[in-house]
C-alpha cells in the first residue's frame, strides 16, 4: 500500500470515526477533532468539565467505534496504585501448590478510561506517569509492556471542585491535549435531551482495527514539516519561558514555569494531523496556531499574580500566539 | 491530488518539471515584488524630497541663504526619489522568502514554502512528489497582478500636495532684511567697481607701459586690488580701507615725484599744453596740410566766410521769397538778385572760394528756373558752411602751432620736453654730418646756450647743455653730440617720468571715483545729473552734454568704447583760459595734500563739542597703525558722503595731518 492510498484510508477513517462518534456525542465538535487528533497522533487526553457533559460517554464511544480492548477506572480518594496497575495474588496452581501469579490492572488496555482523575491522590495518579510516557509499568518487581496503542483518556472536574486533588506537573505534561468541555448549546442540549430520554439508543459500529490505527499513526509522522514551521512551533514553546529573551512580555508576567519540550512534540504532531485531515501533505502555521491552545494549557503554570488576577492559560496562550510572529524572515510589501 | 503512482527517476523528473512552474512563478512574483518596492521607495523618497524642499524653500524665505539652495530644493526630491527606488528594488529577495510570502499573502498554508524546500532532499520520497504537485497545482493558480498591484500609495499624494506647497512658496516673495540687501547691493557694487578698477588700470598699463619700477608696481596693486574687489566678498567698510591703504601709497608715490623740481615745470607745461605733446608738431603739421587740401586753395579767414555765409543766406531768403510771388514786377527784382549773386560769387573768387553751385544757381536764375535756384543755393549754402568750418579748424591749428616753442630755449621754457628732444636730436643729426657749415654750427652753438638758462629747471639738462656749449666753442664737434645726445636722453627719461606721474595720478583719480562709487552705492558710471556720457538704453540718446540723464540707470557691465576719444583730435574742445600760475604751481594730484587755511573763505571755521570717554592709560598700539585706521575710517566716511561737503577738506587735511 503506498503513500497515497494510506492517506486515503486516513481520511476515511477520520470521517468514518467523526460520523460514528456524531452518532452518539451531539455538538462538541472541538472536543471530538481534539481527541481524534490525540488519537492518531498517540497520545493521551485529559478532558475537564463540569460532571455530566458527556466526558466519559466520549471516550466510552470511543472504545466501541474502535476495535481496541477498552477499560475504565473509577478513580476514588481511596483508590490504591495496585488497583490500576495490578498486584501479585496468592494463586492454588494445579497440583495443590500456591504460587504468586500477577493479576494484571485495568491499566493493560488499548484504551483507559480514567475517570475522575483528580479525584484520586496524588500517589495514585502517579501510578499513571510511567504507562504514560513508557508504555510499561513496573509491578511485582517485574517490568510489563502495555499493549500497542495505548490511550489514555482521563476526565477531571475543573480542580476548584470538593475532594480534587490537582495532578502533579509531570503528569499533566504527559497528556497530549487537555481539552476543555463546555456546556452544550440550546440545540445541542435539545438534541441530547432528545436522543437520551428516549428509547431507543443510538449503536455505533467499529471502524477501525487497531492494526489499521497503529498503521494510520505511523503515516502521520511522516507528514513533512518546513523548517520555519517548525521554527515557529519552537518560538511558541520559547515564548512560554517566563523572564527569557524570547519570552513573550505575558508569559514573564503570569507564569512561573513555562511548557516543556513535549509541548513543542504536540504542536507538531497535532499539526500533521490536522494537515491530513485538511487535505494537505504539509504542516501549516495554521495547524500550529490550532493545536496550542490544547497543546500548552496545561504545560503553563501559573504564579500567584495570574491566580489573584484570574488569568488563565489560555489567556496567555491567546496572547503569545499574538505576540510571536508567523514568519520572521517573510516580509511584506 | 494527482492520484498516480510515480516512481524512480520519472518521479523525480515530474517533481523538477512541477518544481519549475512553482519557481517560474515565484521567479514573477519576485521580479514584481521587486518592481512594487521600488516604486513605494520613489514616492516615499518623493515624499521625503518634497518635505525636504518645503523646509529648504521655506528656510530660503526666512534666511538669506545662498541662491544654490534653490536649485537644491529643486533637486532633493528628485534625488530623494531616485535613493528610495533604488533602495526599495536594490534587495533581491531570495526565492524561499519569495514562497513564504506568497504563502501567507495568498493563504496558501505553506504550500510553495514547504515545497521548495523539500523539491531538493532526497529521502522523503513520495511525500516530496505530493507537497510539489499541490504547490504547483496552486501556484499555476497564481494572479501576480492581484498578488502584487501597482498602485499609488498615500505617500504620493502627500509627495504631490507638499510639492504643490514647495511651488506654491516659490511665488511667495522671500524676507530679507534692509540691512541684508543693503549689503548684497554693496557686494555687487564693490564688484562691478573692482572689475572696472582692474579693467581700466591694466589698460592704461597697456597702453602705456610705466618706465618706472615703484610705478609698475603702484598699478600692479591698484589692479590686483580690483581683481580681488572682483572675486573676493568685500564688505563696504573693507574695501573702503583696502582702498584708501592703495590711494595712499600712490599718493606717496607721487608726492615722491612731486619732489623733483625738473617735473614741476613739465607738468605746469602739460596743463598748458593740449596735452597732445607727440602730434604737437609733426602731428599739427599734417592735420593743417589735409585740410588746406580738402579746401583746396588759400581762404580767409572763418569770419570772412562765415559773413559770406550769412550774405548767402539772405539771398537765398530773397529767392524763396521771390518764387512764391507772381507779380509783374518780379522781372526786376530777379535781375537784383542775379546781380547781387554775381557780386557775391566774384567775392568769393577773389577769396579763393570756389562755389561751383553758386555760379549754376546765377544761371538757373537767368533761364528763370526758380527750384533749381533754390536747389543750388542750398547746396552752395552747405559748401559754404563746410568751408568755414574747415577755415575754423585750421585756424586753430595755426594757433595752436603758433604757441609750440621755435628754438629749443622756448620750448624748454614752455615745457615742451618732447619737441626739445626732437630739436635736440636734430642738433646732434647735424652735428654728425660732415660738411656742417660753420654757420650753422654758429648756429647751434646760438641755440644751445640761450637754451642752457631755461634748462635749469631739467635736472642735468642744463650741465649737459653747458658742456656742450663749451665743446662746441671748442668746435669739438662730436663731444658737442655727445654732451646734447646726453640732453636728450636726459629728456627723454624726464618725459617717462612724467608720464609716469600722470598715469598714477589717473589711477589715483580711479581709486577715489572707486571709492566714492563704493561708499555712495552707486554703480561706477551711474549718472544722476545732465553730465555728458553713458546712457543705459541703446535706444536713447545718451546723457550727453544738454540732456538729463536717467537717475535709475546703471552700467550694465558692457564696456563700450564710444566714450574712450583719446585717439581723437578734437580741436574744438582744446582747454581754454589755462593761466601760467606762476613757479611751483602743480596739479592737485602732485601738490602736498596739505592745505592750509580757511575751507570756507570769509567765514569762520566751526567747531563741533563732542562727548567722549576719556580712556588713561597706555596704548598698546603704535600710532602710526592708530593714525592709519583713523585715516582709513576717515577716508571711508568721506567717501560715504557721511562727512558734509563743507566740512570734507577739513576732515581730509586733519586726518592727513595726523601721520606727519
Amino acid at each position: 500500500m503506498d503513500t497515497e492510498q494510506q492517506i486515503e484510508i486516513f481520511r476515511q477513517a477520520h470521517s468514518a470515526l467523526r460520523a460514528e462518534l456524531g452518532k452518539v456525542i451531539v455538538g462538541q465538535d472541538a472536543v471530538v477533532e481534539g481527541t481524534l487528533i490525540a488519537l492518531f497522533a498517540g497520545g493521551h487526553v485529559l478532558l475537564e468539565g463540569v460532571p455530566g457533559l458527556g466526558k466519559t460517554l466520549l471516550v466510552r464511544t470511543l472504545g466501541e467505534v474502535l476495535d481496541l480492548s477498552f477499560s475504565r477506572i473509577q478513580f476514588t480518594p481511596d483508590l490504591m496504585p495496585a488497583d490500576i496497575l495490578g498486584t501479585n495474588i496468592v494463586m492454588e496452581i494445579p497440583g495443590g501448590r500456591r504460587e504468586f501469579q500477577f493479576q494484571r490492572g485495568p491499566i493493560f488496555a488499548h484504551l483507559v478510561l480514567a475517570d475522575e482523575i483528580n479525584r484520586a491522590t496524588p500517589k495514585t495518579q502517579s501510578a499513571l506517569l510511567e504507562a504514560m510516557q513508557e508504555h510499561q509499568v513496573t509491578a511485582g518487581g517485574e517490568l510489563r509492556k502495555l499493549v500497542e496503542p495505548f490511550f489514555v483518556m482521563a476526565t477531571q472536574n475543573p480542580i476548584d471542585q470538593e475532594g480534587t486533588y490537582p495532578l502533579p506537573e509531570a503528569q499533566l505534561d504527559r497528556f497530549f491535549f487537555k481539552i476543555l468541555v463546555g456546556y452544550p448549546s440550546a440545540e445541542e442540549l435539545s438534541e441530547v435531551l432528545s436522543r437520551t430520554t428516549t428509547g431507543a439508543r443510538a449503536g455505533v459500529k467499529k471502524v477501525l482495527t487497531h492494526e489499521a490505527l497503529l498503521e494510520l499513526m505511523k503515516l502521520v509522522r511522516e507528514v513533512p514539516v518546513a523548517s520555519h514551521v517548525k521554527d515557529y512551533a519552537v518560538r511558541l514553546v520559547l515564548a512560554t519561558h517566563p523572564k527569557t529573551e524570547t519570552a513573550s512580555p505575558i508569559a514573564s508576567q503570569y507564569l512561573r514555569f513555562g511548557s516543556s519540550p513535549r509541548g513543542g512534540q504536540t504542536l507538531l504532531l497535532a499539526g500533521k494531523v490536522r494537515a491530513m485531515t485538511e487535505g494537505r501533505f504539509n504542516v501549516s502555521f495554521d495547524d500550529i496556531e490550532a493545536a496550542a491552545a490544547a497543546a500548552l494549557r496545561h504545560r503553563l503554570i501559573l504564579n500567584f499574580e495570574a491566580e489573584a488576577e484570574g488569568i488563565t492559560t489560555d489567556h496567555i496562550i491567546a496572547q503569545v500566539l499574538r505576540d510571536v510572529p508567523r514568519d520572521v524572515a517573510a516580509v511584506s510589501v | 491530488m494527482t492520484g498516480q503512482r510515480r516512481t524512480g527517476a520519472a518521479s523525480l523528473a515530474a517533481a523538477m518539471s512541477e518544481l519549475q512552474i512553482i519557481e517560474s512563478a515565484l521567479e514573477q512574483a519576485s521580479r514584481r515584488r521587486r518592481w512594487a518596492r521600488a516604486l513605494r521607495g520613489l514616492w516615499y523618497g518623493l515624499l521625503v524630497g518634497a518635505v525636504l524642499s518645503l523646509v529648504l524653500i521655506s528656510v530660503w524665505h526666512l534666511v538669506p541663504l545662498p541662491l544654490w539652495t534653490l536649485t537644491a530644493a529643486a533637486l532633493v526630491p528628485l534625488l530623494c526619489a531616485l535613493g528610495g527606488m533604488i533602495v526599495g528594488g536594490w534587495h533581491k529577495t531570495p526565492l524561499s522568502e519569495v514562497a513564504r510570502w506568497v504563502d501567507g499573502r495568498q493563504h496558501l498554508q505553506e504550500r510553495l514554502s514547504t515545497a521548495l524546500e523539500f523539491a531538493g532532499e532526497e529521502g522523503v520520497g513520495t511525500w516530496r512528489d505530493l507537497v510539489v504537485t499541490d504547490a504547483a497545482e496552486h501556484a499555476k493558480g497564481l494572479d501576480l497582478r492581484r498578488l502584487v498591484p501597482f498602485r499609488l500609495t498615500k505617500a504620493t499624494r502627500w509627495a504631490v500636495v507638499v510639492l504643490a506647497l514647495g511651488a506654491g512658496l516659490g511665488f511667495v516673495p522671500e524676507y530679507r532684511s534692509k540691512s541684508f540687501l543693503q549689503k548684497k547691493a554693496d557686494e555687487q557694487n564693490i564688484k562691478e567697481v573692482g572689475k572696472r578698477l582692474a579693467d581700466l588700470t591694466r589698460r592704461n598699463v597697456e597702453k602705456r607701459p610705466p618706465a618706472l619700477e615703484p610705478t609698475q608696481k603702484a598699478l600692479e596693486a591698484v589692479s590686483d586690488l580690483g581683481d580681488q574687489l572682483n572675486k573676493k566678498v568685500f564688505t563696504r567698510s573693507e574695501a573702503l580701507k583696502d582702498l584708501a591703504n592703495v590711494a595712499e601709497k600712490l599718493k606717496d608715490e607721487l608726492k615722491e615725484m612731486g619732489k623733483d623740481p625738473s617735473l614741476r615745470k613739465m607738468e605746469q607745461a602739460a596743463r598748458a599744453s593740449t596735452g597732445n605733446d607727440s602730434q604737437t608738431a609733426a602731428g599739427l603739421q599734417k592735420q593743417m596740410e589735409a585740410l588746406q587740401k580738402q579746401m583746396g586753395t588759400p581762404t580767409g579767414n572763418p569770419d570772412a566766410l562765415d559773413k559770406l555765409k550769412k550774405d548767402l543766406e539772405k539771398l537765398q531768403e530773397a529767392a524763396k521769397g521771390m518764387a512764391s510771388k507772381t507779380s509783374p514786377g518780379n522781372e526786376a527784382e530777379r535781375q537784383k538778385l542775379s546781380e547781387s549773386l554775381s557780386a557775391l560769387s566774384k567775392q568769393m573768387q577773389d577769396m579763393g572760394v570756389q562755389l561751383p553751385q553758386l555760379d549754376e544757381a546765377i544761371k538757373a536764375l537767368e533761364a528763370n528756373q526758380t527750384d533749381l535756384v533754390l536747389k543750388d543755393l542750398e547746396a552752395s549754402l552747405t559748401d559754404l558752411e563746410k568751408m568755414r568750418d574747415m577755415a575754423k579748424s585750421l585756424q586753430q591749428l595755426q594757433q595752436q602751432a603758433e604757441k609750440l616753442g621755435k628754438d629749443l630755449a622756448e620750448q624748454l621754457k614752455n615745457g615742451q620736453p618732447e619737441l626739445a628732444q626732437a630739436t635736440l636730436q636734430k642738433m646732434v643729426t647735424q652735428l654728425k654730418s660732415a660738411n656742417l657749415a660753420p654757420e650753422q654750427l654758429q648756429k647751434i652753438l646760438q641755440e644751445v646756450s640761450k637754451a642752457v638758462d631755461p634748462a635749469s629747471n631739467y635736472g642735468k639738462v642744463a650741465e649737459h647743455l653747458k658742456n656742450a656749449t663749451k665743446q662746441l666753442q671748442a668746435e669739438n664737434k662730436p663731444g658737442a653730440a655727445q654732451a646734447l645726445a646726453a640732453a636728450a636722453k636726459e629728456l627723454g627719461d624726464l618725459a617717462q617720468q612724467m608720464g609716469d606721474a600722470q598715469e598714477l595720478a589717473a589711477t589715483l583719480d580711479s581709486l577715489n571715483q572707486a571709492s566714492m562709487c563704493i561708499g555712495s552705492g552707486q554703480c561706477w558710471g551711474m549718472k544722476t545729473g545732465n553730465k555728458p556720457g553713458y546712457s543705459p538704453y541703446g535706444n536713447r540718446p545718451g546723457g550727453g552734454a544738454g540732456t538729463w540723464g536717467d537717475p535709475n540707470a546703471q552700467w550694465d557691465g558692457q564696456w563700450s568704447d564710444h566714450w574712450d576719444n583719446s585717439g581723437s583730435f578734437r580741436p574744438d574742445q582744446d582747454p581754454r583760459g589755462h593761466t601760467d600760475r606762476g613757479e611751483g604751481e602743480l596739479s592737485d594730484a602732485l601738490k602736498p595734500t596739505k592745505v592750509k587755511g580757511q575751507f570756507q573763505p570769509g567765514g569762520q571755521m566751526p567747531s563741533i563739542t563732542l562727548k567722549g570717554v576719556s580712556i588713561k592709560g597706555v596704548s598698546k598700539v603704535a600710532y602710526e597703525e592708530a593714525a592709519t585706521a583713523a585715516q582709513s575710517d576717515a577716508q571711508s566716511a568721506l567717501s560715504q558722503e557721511k562727512v558734509p561737503r563743507a566740512y570734507q577738506g577739513a576732515v581730509k587735511d586733519y586726518f592727513d595731518d595726523l601721520k606727519k
